[in-house]
């Protein structure tokens, strides 16, 4: 699968010069009229403002059209519109919120921008740099500047995924920070270390599995009191956040400590043999829910962690998947950024190759089947917009792709994948009324 | 911040909960954590007013339940916090897990046992069970006997814990109902003499979490081989030899606040009209008072009685103990709490390991009373004397004696 594209725009950048217009419109139409141009710069007296296609992982346009005309291309991301098919309504044009998509009169029907197929003429043009194509390799580089802050060769099982998202999420959110990794794989690899040798740059410590989000608070606290901005950050398993510790987390929510507490979610306790936790799935198989005459794995649905915390009226919840690092890296910088207001929970999906049994090298796609099969939904809110999906869910992979992919689900009776499916039906469903306002994401505020 | 505070120190009447909010203040604590529970609650009430009303500059966390309390208290710490709470009972029992690691993370935490017998049966009522039960967790613990002491020992308590040869929490117990809520007249002192007699906070650098100064906090230790085995020792050797350093602490700790407010306390124990005693009652707490005057009233029948009061519970003080008793002929121990495994009361096992620090080897007996709130009045102490009378004649101990099984 190709790398997800955009064309990022910084506006304190631009000058304004309007060169990317007459490149856009001279592409595209053979006239440099920028009344032709699939990208507007608009000046208004707070600076510029960018109106273009998004190419959003949720796009409206798409969704609004009633002749199956627009089209997000899985490959690219670039949401494509199909002329043949097109009926002229306009739908679309209502549903974008960024000016993506407008009627062009000399065109007679929408037009919008497609990244002139990977090689955009307005980015060529623009001087200043305010227009930047990024690729995934692109965001890759940048955030490769940035410091690793775990020390080489942690003691993860060959291809961890929770390795990856500890050091993508801590190179990110920086040296000033306090960071807390409850007991299971995070300290079990070394993050806090072994016999007075540690595997953190930055202060770290082992909470205990139950107070994790109460320890935070103290520190973050103390200070706050002195003036000093110091990332309270937690690296924790599902077990620590669903189970045992989720007293303390409910706790730390409800009083908007400034903290961002990251669920690392491989769905049980593979640091102590892969016994089920709250977050396990419906008929998993796992060492305290086995397979045999009369077992056929759990016998419960996972808890909705993400939903649960979304209903404290936490400043920002999100989901997110290795498999999605941009989203990732978007969503890691609005919870930082959040949680110097109040609580941020990110709830990020770790496939475990060794505990759910499936080869260490398939780690990245089991977890975008996850994401594309919607058992794991990408999302992300704030009490001021409430529930907002940043993939679409329109289109999903059948979930027997997913569970096929897995060891764990092997012993799946068609009873059980029936379950399954119906149960991922509702999930979905819930998500979907949440994100376009059928159900409210949260009361108060 | 002490503008509120009068320059000279002055008298007041308050209960024991209140007293130990007033010298949480005068601490010039950074950070407190409270949730409530009969019979502490009305302290953090008073904490959270004195918060409110600019009184007390310190952070307040209310938290969701008292493991979360110590906890955040943890944190706090960690980051260089001066920090209180208090609890009891149930609460404690469900503080245990971070309770349990305070004293091994060398936290210099001050916290108030406001003690309560413990469930089941059910009851909101006092009795050092709760204290008792944890008495071997590591954590400094001393009884107060009167409210003004809970005031004073509070204070003196961060000195204490702070202390660099010591680095341990300090439990600060005063007995539910009896000290809780039994009002006196107190002196209170000055802002200016508790600044005079306690330092600011110092950050413990055995154990800090501060991104200037990054440090792994509580790697794993120990396992069968290489390092972690012998570090393993050494921490813990270390945490011993902290507690047992708390001893001479104690004592200068209370010399020196005698030197700054005019009033002292025994540090350790208090011999109360020890000198020629054949017999001896040992005590614990608020119930020392009743047993003093019971001793007032054998001592003008003639009787050679006195009474040792600990106040210092843990580290126990052996050889005080040792000497305090070393020259009676038979001992009653009055407990407010039991020790299941033994059949007798906790401190009664203290008293009897330190007589065998003593060339005689005094008898002993236990006696258990004031659970679940039951007074422990001067009758009960005339029936302990009466006992240990016979006792130093006989050489003979009986069974523990349960003081108000018949009431």
């Amino acid at each position: 699968m190709a790398a997800y594209n955009t064309i990022a725009f910084k506006p304190e950048l631009c000058n304004g010069c309007n060169a990317c217009m007459t490149a856009c419109a001279t592409v595209k139409t053979g006239s440099p009229d920028h009344v032709n141009s699939r990208i507007q710069i608009v000046a208004d007296e707070a600076g510029f403002e960018l109106a273009m296609c998004r190419q959003c992982g949720d796009p409206k346009c798409v969704s609004n059209c009633p002749a199956a005309a627009l089209a997000k291309d899985g490959g690219n991301g670039v949401i494509e519109w199909d002329g043949a098919k097109c009926v002229n309504c306009l739908l679309c044009t209502v549903g974008c919120a960024f000016g993506g998509i407008v009627y062009n009169a000399a065109a007679g029907h929408v037009v919008k921008c497609d990244a002139c197929g990977g090689d955009p003429a307005c980015v060529k043009v623009c001087e200043p740099g305010a227009l930047k194509y990024l690729t995934t390799a692109n965001i890759y580089r940048e955030v490769g500047d940035l410091e690793d802050l775990f020390v080489p060769g942690l003691s993860g099982c060959q291809g961890c995924n929770t390795e990856l998202i500890m050091r993508h999420a801590m190179r990110r959110i920086g040296p000033d920070t306090v960071l807390a990794t409850p007991p299971g794989c995070i300290p079990g690899m070394g993050s806090v270390g072994y016999n007075g040798m540690t595997g953190t740059k930055v202060p770290v410590f082992h909470p205990l599995l139950t107070n994790t989000a109460s320890m935070l608070a103290g520190v973050k606290r103390h200070y706050k009191r002195q003036g000093r901005e110091v990332n309270a950050v937690a690296l924790a398993g599902d077990g620590g956040a669903s189970d045992v510790g989720f007293q303390s987390l409910s706790g730390a929510a409800e009083r908007g400590e400034q903290i961002l507490f990251i669920c690392v979610d491989n769905e049980g306790y593979m640091n102590t043999g892969m016994q089920r936790s709250s977050c396990t799935p419906f008929g998993a198989w796992t060492s305290t829910t086995p397979v045999g005459e009369r077992g056929s794995g759990k016998t419960q649905d996972a808890k909705n962690m993400p939903v649960i915390m979304m209903m404290h009226n936490c400043e920002y919840v999100a989901t997110a998947s290795t498999a999605f690092m941009e989203d990732l890296y978007v969503k890691l910088d609005k919870a930082i950024d959040a949680s110097k207001r109040g609580f941020a929970y990110l709830h990020i999906y770790s496939p475990c190759t060794t505990g759910w049994r499936f080869p260490s090298q398939e780690n990245i796609e089991v977890a975008r089947k996850a994401v594309e099969t919607n058992f794991v939904m990408l999302w992300e809110f704030d009490p001021r917009d409430g529930l907002r999906l940043t993939r679409s869910l329109d289109n999903p992979q059948p979930i027997a792709e997913y569970l096929k992919a897995l060891g764990k689900y092997r012993h799946l009776e068609p009873e059980q994948v029936d379950r399954i499916e119906t149960t991922l039906q509702k999930n979905v469903e819930l998500i979907r009324d949440l994100a376009e306002g059928r159900r409210p994401a949260m009361a108060g505020r | 911040m002490s503008a509120v505070l009068k320059p000279k120190s002055k008298a007041i009447v308050c209960d024991g909960n209140e007293a130990a909010a007033w010298a949480v203040t005068l601490a010039r604590v950074d950070m407190v954590a409270v949730y409530p529970i009969t019979p502490q609650s009305s302290l953090v009430e008073y904490l959270a007013k004195f918060v409110a009303d600019g009184r007390l500059n310190a952070e307040i966390v209310d938290v969701e339940g008292e493991h979360s309390v110590l906890s955040v208290l943890h944190g706090g710490t960690l980051a260089g916090a001066r920090t209180y709470t208090g609890t009891c009972g149930p609460g404690l029992a469900f503080m245990f897990e971070p309770y349990l690691r305070t004293p091994g993370l060398r936290l210099p935490i001050v916290m108030s046992i406001v003690t309560r017998d413990t469930l089941t049966p059910q009851s909101v009522w006092g009795g050092h069970q709760d204290a008792m039960s944890v008495r071997e967790v590591g954590w400094i613990q001393m009884y107060c006997e009167t409210v003004q002491e809970v005031l004073d020992t509070t204070i003196m308590a961060y000195r204490i814990a702070e202390h660099r040869d010591v680095m341990l929490p300090v439990n600060v117990c005063h007995d539910g109902n009896y000290l809780s809520y039994g009002a006196a007249r107190i002196e209170l002192p000055t802002q200016e003499e508790v600044d005079a007699f306690l330092p600011p906070p110092a950050t413990n650098w055995h154990a800090a979490l501060d991104p200037a100064r990054p440090m792994a906090v509580d790697p794993l230790t120990g396992g069968a081989g290489g390092a972690g085995p012998a570090l393993f020792v050494g921490y813990r050797k270390g945490q011993c030899a902290g507690m047992q350093n708390a001893l001479a602490v104690i004592e200068q700790a209370h010399e020196d606040w005698a030197r700054v407010v005019g009033r002292r306390h025994a540090p350790l124990l208090e011999s109360y009209r020890m000198e020629d005693a054949e017999t001896a009652l040992v005590t614990l707490g608020s119930m020392s008072g009743a047993g003093k005057d019971a001793v007032d009233a054998a001592r003008e029948r003639g009787e050679r009685v006195g009474l040792i009061k600990i106040k210092t519970y843990r580290p126990f003080p052996v050889q005080a103990v040792a000497r305090a008793l070393a020259g009676v002929k038979a001992i009653g121990v009055v407990d407010r709490s039991v020790s299941f495994g033994w059949d007798c009361g906790p401190l009664y096992q203290d008293v009897i390991g330190a007589l065998q620090f003593t060339a005689r080897h005094p008898a002993a007996m236990s006696f258990i009373g004031g659970l679940a709130g039951a007074d422990i009045t001067t009758d009960h102490f005339e029936r302990v004397i009466e006992r240990i009378r016979a006792l130093a004649k006989d050489g003979q101990a009986g069974e523990t004696v349960w003081l108000n099984e018949k009431d």
